[in-house]
């Protein structure tokens, strides 16, 4: 069975599944953003064991559903079809040896390790493995090759590209194992999502979504098992692991530190911000975009309905615009997100607004609309970034409906200040 | 000042750009640069600054400092020369690539003269430290647009007390400090 078989879409909702679970696709700048943002608040240590907890869980459920609709019963074949397919994702090529007691993983180039050592490695020294995602892989495809319960094997990576090594290396070791919570599957996310509701600019931004869609489905690991596209590193990725890391983490801060809870907010909000200046941004001015849509035009509503359509073709959820009046004000809505689903379903009704990701996404499709000349093709560097974003804050969002608190949809009004 | 440096730098027609730096601080004091050049002198009068810094340091670690050091760096596209005037200032001059260097070294001589010459005697002020770590974080910090955020959520210390770094405590300064360590991976900060 060809990986690209196991694809699935939930088409009136823009959200995408790989064996029936939700998958979306980011770039490595959200990815290093998002992983730091967890460092800085839990520290180095407890940071690595949240996320790769989650990777661990994601990939459980992800693997398990791939094996059973691949019909991979041994373990040679699950272990082979567990690093095709995580190859096939952009996040690299593993080579796993393992046994039911453990064993070895290595890789020269996994997506976090070798792109923060792209963006990075000139600028900061770093110690700490970054490879969090792939560790959780390697884990749970061990697991599941071996028909072992959850978390019957633990993992270290010891050796990381990012730290200036060869070469990343894991060392997989026996462990307790505990029951898996149920996962977060097709039928679940079907049972947190609204009525599609048509937005401004429907019928271009649905087109163009389609269009992105179909891109993206011939987007694959290259032989280093990465995705390089858009002037970026994009990575197929399970939202259980975006979901688990940030909500675990936001939790704990809210027990433990309130007072850093602005900070960490901001910061995840700055997650979305960067998504959409990074991933969005170059989507906007490849090559691949232009053939399908044309040239930039730089007209704001253009900018704003491609970013919507952009959103959609990613996988994460629909998003639509609600109102628009440039310069002035942004009303952005969604019937679904991939957030929605993993937070009702682990934990039931948010008592406040949630969607952190894209708060920060709607403001910065605000500023790309407004601020960025499109026509004459600017590199979309981290100096541009800083530029566009740092200073005197031009917008303001607010997250006025939410999913997750049991509203009908989710609503995000970006003003001018 | 910068009428003297505008003066002496006319006279050397292979000189890019002069930079003078106000120490311990790293910031601009002076600058010229040719017509059509696009550097920002905030930016390199500080990492000339820092650069200096460093190699003062790493001299004394080897028992080899002396206050005559100069730090010349050739690039594919300039040659840069780098010399302590006093203990308040650096003057970084970045000449062509394709400048002698018997010349450079004779321009350099009577140029640092009339620059040296054009300083004001200070009284170099102790800023606060915690000023001048997020001073430092503004210039290396891997992601500057997040860096107060960041440094809040890993120090523990509130937005709004970051806003006016001087006024930090001397705990908050500690804490401050290692979280800077911590974001650029050093083990202290060369300040």
């Amino acid at each position: 069975m060809a990986i690209e078989d196991l694809r699935g879409l939930f088409a009136e909702q823009s959200l995408t599944f790989l064996a029936g679970i939700p998958y979306v696709y980011h770039c490595h700048h959200y990815n290093l953003f998002h992983d730091q943002t967890i460092d800085d608040a839990l520290g180095e240590v407890e940071g690595a064991r949240v996320r790769t907890i989650a990777a661990h869980n994601a990939f459980r459920e992800f693997l398990s559903a791939v094996f059973a609709q691949a019909g991979a019963t041994t373990p040679a074949e699950r272990i082979s079809l567990a690093s095709e397919v995580f190859a096939w994702m952009g996040q690299g090529k593993l080579s796993l040896s393992v046994t039911p007691g453990g064993g070895a993983a290595r890789s020269p180039s996994l997506h976090y390790g070798y792109a923060w050592r792209e963006k990075y490695g000139s600028r900061v020294k770093r110690t700490e493995p970054a490879d969090a995602v792939a560790a959780g892989f390697a884990a749970a495809a061990t697991e599941l090759a071996f028909d072992l319960p959850l978390d019957s094997i633990s993992v270290i990576e010891h050796r990381c590209v990012a730290a200036r090594e060869a070469e990343c290396e894991f060392a997989l070791t026996p462990s307790t194992g505990h029951a898996a919570k149920p996962a977060i599957d097709e039928a679940t996310v079907r049972r947190y999502v609204a009525p599609p509701v048509r937005g401004v600019d429907e019928d271009r931004i649905v087109q163009i979504s389609n269009g992105l869609l179909e891109f993206m489905r011939g987007v694959q690991g290259d032989e280093r098992g990465l995705v390089a596209a858009f002037n970026v590193f994009v990575a197929a990725h399970l939202p259980g692991y975006y979901n688990e890391t940030v909500y675990e983490t936001m939790h704990r801060v809210e027990r433990t530190a309130v007072d850093s809870v602005p900070a960490i907010e901001a910061l995840m909000r700055e997650a979305g911000q960067v998504c959409v200046f990074s991933t969005f941004g170059n989507v906007l001015l490849s090559p691949e975009w232009e053939g399908l849509v044309g040239p930039p035009t730089g007209v704001p509503t253009d900018v704003m309905s491609f970013c919507t359509a952009i959103a959609r073709g990613l996988g994460f959820g629909h998003w639509l615009i609600s109102a628009y009046e440039p310069g002035k004000r942004l009303v952005l809505r969604c019937t679904s997100t991939y957030e929605v689903p993993f937070y009702r379903s682990r934990y039931g009704v948010a008592k406040k607004p949630r969607s952190y990701f894209v708060q920060g996404a709607a403001l910065a499709m605000m500023v790309l609309a407004e601020s960025v000349k499109w026509t004459e093709r600017p590199q979309l560097t981290n100096n541009y970034y800083v530029e566009l974003f740092r200073g005197k804050p031009r917008y303001r969002v607010e997250q006025t409906k939410c999913m997750m608190r049991g509203e009908a949809l989710s609503e995000y009004v970006v003003d001018a200040l | 000042m910068d009428r003297y440096i505008e003066q002496a730098a006319s006279e050397i027609p292979q000189l890019i750009g002069i930079f003078v730096t106000a120490m311990p601080d790293s910031l601009l004091f002076s600058s010229w640069v040719r017509d059509g050049t696009e550097w920002s002198p905030e930016d390199v009068a500080a990492y000339f600054g820092d650069l200096i810094r460093a190699n003062r340091q790493g001299l004394k670690a080897l028992g080899s400092w002396s206050s005559e050091m100069q730090v010349t760096i050739e690039s594919a596209e300039s040659l840069v020369v780098l010399r302590e005037l006093s203990s308040d200032f650096v003057c970084g001059c970045v000449f062509e690539r394709s400048a002698p260097l018997g010349m450079v070294r004779l321009n350099l001589k009577r140029l640092l003269e009339r620059v040296g010459q054009a300083l004001p005697k200070v009284q170099a002020e102790d800023r606060p430290r915690g000023t001048r770590i997020m001073e430092f974080l503004d210039r290396y910090a891997p992601d500057p647009h997040a860096v107060t955020l960041r440094v809040s959520l890993r120090a523990g210390i509130s937005i709004d007390d970051l806003k006016s770094p001087g006024a930090l405590s001397v705990d908050q300064v500690r804490r401050l400090e290692e979280t800077a360590c911590k974001i650029l991976g050093v083990h202290q900060l060369s300040l």
